[in-house]
Formats: structure tokens, C-alpha cells, sequence
């Protein structure tokens, strides 16, 4: 008896120091970037024109790819949660791609597509020059985030039962508008939780924009971009006040996730 | 009225083949039937939210088939109510008149005149997800109900309901159908519901109608061996009930005979004994039962290993029993032998 008692002491003792092994392991790094630097500098920093730049910049394709995110997402989810469809098992691991592909090769076949091929080409003509280009930022943030949007927003209809919609038809709804009236409204947790998700990840997005933008000083220059070029050059005070913001942003949307997407399955 | 032709639609695991039924005005139409029968596609159809794939439906000798289920005006009430989570129960019930683009005054009066018809006028400013299930089924049938719809259509309304709740907001159905005179189609797979509430109804299984009448012709000529197995009941009768107050028991007349039974019930009843909880002899036995009658066979089914036999005891009806093979072998039964029937007063059911 005694002996059991000790052997499963044992096995908690080990397995909590594991758990607080990893979250010392997780935050000395974290505190690390923080403390670099003193109060002063990091504060000049963060007033630089360049940061200034990088900040806006971040924020700014972040904000846009994650409008573009919903705005495909949301009726392809509707379409994977709602209907049966030749093809469709095919189109949902194709569209799961991009989770398991590293960054940094769709960053490479986004560049083949917009700067190689004839259709990149013609999209240069008519104006939407992707390469070396701020939008391409944008597109590699869309390629890279969509499946999660993808995702949270076929699991928030999923679990949304379509008598819903079907009542709102007998009370005068036509389809779109049942869609609008109520399955939206009852959706707003999910939109919120994947807005979340894909503005946080589009700020932090790093190898595809680097292959497909580049990193070019204050013209391609979101906040990791701006951490990369510093670090490279030694301008650690610059590059440890980027790193700063996106600590901050990831915090932040960490704890908005958790509060309002803790039941939206990602993976 | 509706009337539908030959309809029939395919959703892989539900469906439906080759539906006809004509339902008048003002009637309350129960369609009754096992889990996946297809009732609830059924409703569906009718209120247009499935398109058939033949066959057509008229409501009042409009073709209806292909127009979309806002221009049917027909109310849909389902098992698990549907409130929209995100509004308060005074707007849910508005929904419809809103969407019709109804003058706000007008709704109000409206809202307020179906709230007190429903008995949720306490209720207006609260979310549906703190209510009961009895209360959340109210307010949806007011939503339904505050588009004047010329059709109801009711599925399981009841089902989901704790027994009290349940019998509670039936009275209060029946109620609503004499005031308003809705046509109300009602799905179950509760006969009791069936026989309480609707004036007709109709009895499916794996997609098709399989018999229509009034519950009592249904009831007492099952046309087939599916409907007599899923009714199921054996024994109805229809009768007086009194309570003696001292003995703590009903005793109930049903032309000729006094039934005795522990569900404390008075007034006008329905009777019903399972036919395996009566016991046949041929001698009268002594025992704690307190139904005992004589009487004679009249009838003898062979159903396997279960025989059916219907015991004549100078009443309309006979009592239909059922015995093993063995004991029916052993007691050597047949054709108007004079036998005893003897049952346990809680082995009456009175609804």
C-alpha cells in the first residue's frame, strides 16, 4: 500500500516538474527579449521612423489578408459544412494544405506562380504586381492563414443546426437571408475566434513574405521582416523593439482566442 | 386544405415514396409512426423546405410544389423548439412579422396579443437559452403562429417535454386549435398523443402512409400487422370513470362491465390493458387481481410462438389476450370454450 502511495507520488512528482520544466523553458526566452534593452532605449526605438513604418505595415496587410480570409472562407465553409458534393473530401485536404506545408516553400511557389508564369505576368500588367511588392505580403499572409479561417468557420456551421435556417424560411427568410438573419449571428464566437487566429498569425507571417516581398528596408518591412533585417545588421535595439510588439500582439491574441474561441476546433 | 399526390423524395437515409393524403380545413392531422419513418421530411416537404422529387401538394387548390416556403405561409414548430439564441423571446416571436416589414406598432400588438394567448408575457426581455423546455416550446409555437399561417406543422412538439409539461401544453394545443381553427398537422410517435389530440390521422412507415382514419378506426381495424404491432396497446375501451374515495381506486363503466383500476382518474376515460398483462383459465382463480370477468372465446390468432385470443365478455369489444403456445396447448383452448379473464388493477392504463 505504502509502496504504491510512493510509486504514485513518484510518477506526479515527475510528471509536474516536466510541466514546469516546459513553462520556464517557454517563458525565460520571452523574458529574455524583453529585459535586453532598457526602458530608454526601447522607447526610441519604438519612435523610429523605421519601426513606425514596420508597425503600420504589419498591421495594415495583417488587417487585409484577414478581410480576404473571411471573405473566401466564409461561403467555402458554408458550402464543406452544409452540402454533399462530388470532389468534396479532395477539396478539404487540399485546402488543409497550406498547415502542413512550411511557409517558406509556399513563400517559393508563390513567387514561381506571380513572377514566372504568364498568368503572374498578366496580373502585372494590368497593376497587381505581387513580387517584391507590399501586396505580396498580403497574398503570402492569405496563402499561408486561410485554412485556419477555413476551419474554425466549417466547425462554427457544423455545429449549427439548419432547422434554424429552415424555421427562418417558413417565418419569410429567403436562403441568403436566413443566412444573414441567423446562422451569421449565431456564428459571430467563430468569426471572432478566426479573425483572432489569422490577424495574429498574418503579423508574424515570415517566410513565405520573405520569398514572395522580400526584405526590402522601409518598403517590405513588417515587424518580423524588420527583427530579421536588424538582427542581421546588429541594430539590436531596433530589432529587440519589434520582437517586443510582437510579444505583445501574440499575448493579446492569445488571451482573445481563449476567450472567445476556446470551443472552435483548429486542428 | 392540403392536398398531396404521389409524392416522394430521396434524402438517402430518410425518405419518403408515393405519398397521398388530403387534409381538410380546420382539421388537427396526427401522422404517427416509428423513429425514421419519415415523418419529419414529411413536414419538410410540405413546408417546402425539401423540393419534391415527384408528386405534387395544394394548399387550397394552389399548386405550392415549386414556390419557396416564405410564400407557403405554412408555421413550422420542431422537437428541440429552434429559438434564435440570439435574440429575446419578444423579438423571436417577432421575427416573421419583421421580416414581412410589418409597421412596429402593429408588431408590438401583435406580439403582445400571441404572448397572452401563450402565457409568456413574463418571459418577453429574457433569452431563450435561460427558459424551460416547456417554455421555450410555447414561444416557438407563438412565433409560428403570429403569421396567421393557413397550416401548422408540429414536429414531436411534445416529445422533449417531462411528462407534466408534456400533458400541460397538449390541453393548451387543443385549445389554440379551437380558437384559432389552424390546420395543424402534428407529428409523434406517441398514440396516446395521437388519441387525445387529432381528429385524424395517419400512420407511416419506411416512407409511406400505411393506413388513415380516425384514431378509434385505426385503433380497432389495424389493416395491417405493422400497424397492429406498433399501436400495440391490445385492449381500448371508452368508459365513466368514478373514484372511491375510500379503497383509493377508479372504477370505471364501460358499457356492461366495472373495470377497476389504480390510476386515479374520473370522468370521461380511455381504457387500456396491454393483452399480456391479462391472465387466462379456465376455472375462476382467487387472487390479489381485482378484474376478473367470464367470458368466451371468440377468436384465435397464431402468431409464433404468441397466440392472440379474443375473449368475448358480453361487451362490444372483446379482450384480446396473449399467451404462450405452451400454455394455450397445455390449458387445451379453442373456439368458444368459456374461460376467465384476470388482470391487475395497475395493469389499467386510464388516459
Amino acid at each position: 500500500m505504502m509502496l504504491k502511495k510512493l510509486k504514485h507520488s513518484k510518477i506526479k512528482a515527475i510528471t509536474v516538474l516536466s510541466s514546469l520544466f516546459l513553462a520556464i523553458f517557454i517563458s525565460v526566452p520571452i523574458i529574455c527579449v524583453v529585459t535586453h534593452t532598457t526602458l530608454s532605449a526601447l522607447m526610441t526605438s519604438l519612435a523610429s521612423e523605421e519601426i513606425q513604418f514596420a508597425i503600420r505595415l504589419s498591421l495594415e496587410t495583417a488587417a487585409i489578408s484577414t478581410i480576404m480570409c473571411i471573405a473566401i472562407s466564409m461561403p467555402a465553409a458554408y458550402a464543406l459544412a452544409r452540402y454533399d458534393f462530388f470532389g468534396k473530401s479532395v477539396i478539404n485536404t487540399i485546402l488543409d494544405a497550406p498547415l502542413a506545408l512550411p511557409p517558406l516553400v509556399a513563400g517559393v511557389g508563390l513567387l514561381i506562380l506571380f513572377g514566372t508564369t504568364s498568368f503572374g505576368k498578366a496580373l502585372a500588367d494590368a497593376g497587381l504586381v505581387f513580387v517584391f511588392t507590399p501586396y505580396g505580403i498580403v497574398i503570402a499572409q492569405f496563402f499561408v492563414n486561410v485554412p485556419f479561417m477555413l476551419r474554425i468557420l466549417r466547425g462554427t456551421f457544423q455545429s449549427i443546426n439548419p432547422r434554424y435556417e429552415h424555421v427562418a424560411e417558413t417565418l419569410g427568410c429567403t436562403r441568403a437571408q436566413a443566412f444573414w438573419h441567423v446562422t451569421l449571428p449565431m456564428s459571430k464566437n467563430g468569426f471572432l475566434a478566426g479573425s483572432v487566429i489569422t490577424w495574429s498569425k498574418g503579423i508574424g507571417e515570415f517566410g513565405a513574405a520573405l520569398m514572395l516581398a522580400g526584405a526590402t528596408r522601409m518598403k517590405t518591412e513588417t515587424l518580423p521582416i524588420s527583427v530579421f533585417l536588424n538582427m542581421s545588421c546588429g541594430e539590436l535595439d531596433l530589432a529587440i523593439a519589434a520582437a517586443t510588439i510582437l510579444i505583445i500582439i501574440s499575448l493579446m491574441s492569445l488571451f482573445a482566442f481563449e476567450r472567445y474561441g476556446g470551443f472552435a476546433q483548429v486542428f | 386544405m392540403i392536398r398531396i399526390e404521389h409524392l416522394s423524395k430521396d434524402l438517402g437515409e430518410f425518405f419518403l415514396r408515393d405519398i397521398t393524403l388530403d387534409i381538410e380545413d380546420g382539421e388537427y392531422f396526427m401522422v404517427l409512426g416509428p423513429t425514421g419513418a419519415g415523418k419529419t421530411i414529411l413536414l419538410e416537404t410540405i413546408a417546402g423546405i425539401y423540393r419534391a422529387d415527384s408528386g405534387r401538394i395544394f394548399l387550397d387548390g394552389q399548386d405550392i410544389t415549386d414556390i419557396p416556403p416564405r410564400e407557403r405561409n405554412i408555421g413550422m414548430v420542431y422537437q428541440d423548439y429552434t429559438l434564435f439564441p440570439f435574440l429575446t423571446v419578444e423579438e423571436n416571436i417577432a421575427f416573421g412579422l419583421k421580416m414581412r416589414k410589418v409597421a412596429r406598432s402593429e408588431i408590438k400588438r401583435r406580439v403582445d396579443e400571441l404572448a397572452n394567448l401563450m402565457g409568456v408575457v413574463h418571459l418577453l426581455h429574457r433569452y431563450p437559452g435561460t427558459l424551460s423546455g416547456g417554455e421555450q416550446q410555447r414561444i416557438a409555437i407563438a412565433r409560428a403562429l403570429i403569421m396567421e399561417p393557413k397550416v401548422m406543422l408540429l414536429d414531436e412538439p411534445l416529445s422533449a417535454l417531462d411528462p407534466q409539461t408534456a400533458e400541460r401544453l397538449r390541453q393548451e394545443l387543443k385549445n389554440i386549435h379551437s380558437i384559432t381553427d389552424t390546420t395543424i398537422i402534428h407529428v409523434t410517435h406517441s398514440f396516446e398523443e395521437a388519441f387525445l389530440l387529432g381528429s385524424r390521422m395517419a400512420i407511416m412507415n419506411k416512407g409511406e402512409i400505411v393506413q388513415v382514419g380516425t384514431p378509434n378506426e385505426v385503433f380497432r381495424k389495424p389493416n395491417s400487422e405493422f400497424v397492429a404491432e406498433f399501436l400495440g396497446v391490445g385492449n381500448l375501451f371508452q368508459g365513466e370513470s368514478r373514484i372511491d374515495a375510500d379503497s383509493g381506486i377508479a372504477s370505471i363503466d364501460v358499457g356492461g362491465i366495472n373495470i377497476v383500476s389504480a390510476t386515479l382518474k374520473s370522468g370521461s376515460v380511455h381504457v387500456s390493458i396491454r393483452p399480456e398483462d391479462i391472465l387466462v383459465s379456465t376455472k375462476q382463480i382467487v387472487s390479489s387481481a381485482r378484474n376478473s370477468f367470464k367470458g368466451k372465446i371468440a377468436g384465435i390468432v397464431d402468431a409464433g410462438t404468441i397466440l392472440k385470443i379474443a375473449v368475448d365478455v358480453g361487451i362490444d369489444t372483446p379482450f384480446v389476450v396473449a399467451i404462450t403456445k405452451r400454455s394455450f396447448d397445455e390449458l387445451n383452448l379453442k373456439m368458444g370454450r368459456e374461460v376467465y379473464i384476470t388482470f391487475k388493477a395497475s395493469a389499467v392504463h386510464l388516459f
